[in-house]
């Protein structure tokens, strides 16, 4: 794995090579600013990166800065990013995520923590190669058979304040580390999601997520928040600035927004997603796999309502019938 | 000590290079911090006091990888200080608080204590 760390203080790169060097097989790059990364990054001599390890505070661009550059290139859109950051940069944490990082380790560095990452990078490395050569080939030709499940995190990109699921799962085991006042998590599931799924291509069904996605980043702008895809039309998002959502009118302002929204499969037939929320869950209290519970019940309870509005529907209609 | 401390090959290599860089980077904070006591303006301190915080965060960053914990620490409470200052509500005053300029004092004095410690 080739790995481009950039980081202004030198003692920091020569200990990222040192440890680069004692686990292995990977290639360290590195660069001493942001303008120097993106100089190599342009260098069309210099191959794929596999990872990059991004110190936040730099004199000049910042590492959230260079996150959110690195992102809008296509060919690094969704390379791991590890921001290196000190426990005190807990303030730049969110600013990262929303900038595309994937995790982050925390200076001074421990072997452990250090070598975990990378093991998790590789992963993420290998697996993300897989899913964006599908998407990507769904892309290209629209109702082709490659297949994206129901079930199935779909990376969105380009959407404020939505990041990748495996980004949000790093981001709530960071979160389980420090204070969890002020942090709410609640979810969106798309309502009949699964015959969308049936009905669209693959690249339909990745369109309508992401304006699904869009719709939603918007009507929760003004508020801090994350969100993310996690599969079966279900959109999580968290929130630690102390703002308690009220459900129901949420629902209402999204269901609105894509009521004037216009989207449409490829052959032209207008479709008519809606969505239904779960509860909104406090963190208040609760510490590391239970933060993990939290957002599974949030997950939980919005599915939960999009099936109990679906069959509302159909019970409407026995009731119709009878009457 | 970290564990990155005792296992990586190179890194008595890496102490002597950051202590050298201490003895340049303590000077810097020196001079910063008496420029800020000295400024007249709020630019003046707050650009002197951001110059000695972002010194003090590098070595925060590195110095407890490298064995030397208590350095580190303090280098983080120096500059959670002057961060501290610099979101406050003086931050638009033309005022260098003299509990900063005594934190940066014994943190260059904490240095030197350490560079003559490795020497």
């Amino acid at each position: 794995m080739r790995i481009l760390a950039v980081d202004d203080d030198p003692i920091i790169l020569e200990l990222l090579g040192q440890f680069v060097e004692i686990i292995g097989t990977h290639e360290l790059t590195t660069a001493d600013s942001a303008l120097d990364a993106l100089e190599v990054l342009e260098d069309p001599d210099t191959g794929p990166i596999d990872c990059f390890m991004l110190d936040i505070q730099m004199p000049g661009m910042d590492g959230i800065d260079l996150a959110k550059r690195i992102r809008e290139t296509a060919r690094h859109s969704d390379t791991p990013i590890l921001m290196l950051t000190a426990m005190s940069d807990k303030r730049y944490i969110d600013a990262a995520f929303a900038a595309g990082a994937t995790d982050y380790v925390t200076k001074p560095f421990e072997i452990a923590e250090l070598t975990s990452r990378i093991k998790m990078v590789e992963g993420l490395a290998h697996d993300r190669q897989l899913r964006t050569k599908k998407i990507f080939a769904a892309k290209t030709v629209a109702d082709q058979s490659s297949h994206v499940e129901l079930f199935e995190p779909i990376s969105i990109y380009d959407v404020e304040n939505v990041i990748e699921y495996t980004a949000m799962e790093n981001y709530i085991a960071q979160l389980s580390r420090s204070a969890l006042f002020g942090s709410t998590t609640f979810a969106f599931t798309i309502r009949e999601i699964s015959a969308f799924h049936t009905a669209l291509s693959s690249f339909e069904f990745y369109s309508l997520i992401s304006d699904v996605a869009e719709v939603l980043s918007d009507t929760l702008v003004g508020h801090q928040f994350l969100m993310s895809y996690a599969g079966n039309g279900t959109f999580v998002c968290i929130t630690e600035s102390g703002w308690r959502p009220d459900m129901s009118a949420l629902m209402d302002a999204v269901n609105f927004e894509l009521s004037q929204t216009e989207l449409f499969d490829n052959h032209g037939e207008r479709i008519h997603p809606r969505v239904s929320a779960g509860d909104a869950v406090r963190l208040i209290w609760k510490s590391g796999n239970s933060v993990m519970d939290a957002m599974a019940q949030a997950h939980s309870s919005a599915e939960a309502a999009s099936l109990a509005h679906t069959r509302s529907l159909t019970d409407f209609w026995h009731i119709d019938q009878r009457a | 000590m970290t564990k990155i401390m005792a296992e990586l090959p190179g890194i008595d290599r890496i102490r002597k290079r950051f202590v050298e860089m201490l003895a340049d980077r303590q000077t810097q904070i020196a001079s910063h911090g008496l420029a800020a006591w000295d400024g007249k303006t709020v630019d003046e301190i707050n650009s002197n006091l951001a110059g000695a915080q972002a010194i003090l965060h590098q070595i925060a960053g590195s110095a407890g990888s490298l064995g030397f914990e208590e350095l580190g620490q303090a280098a983080r409470d120096c500059e959670v200080r002057i961060v501290d200052h610099l979101a406050g509500p003086d931050a638009d005053l033309a005022i260098c608080p003299i509990e900063l300029i005594s934190a940066l004092d014994s943190f260059v004095a904490a240095c030197r204590t350490e560079i003559e410690a490795q020497a």
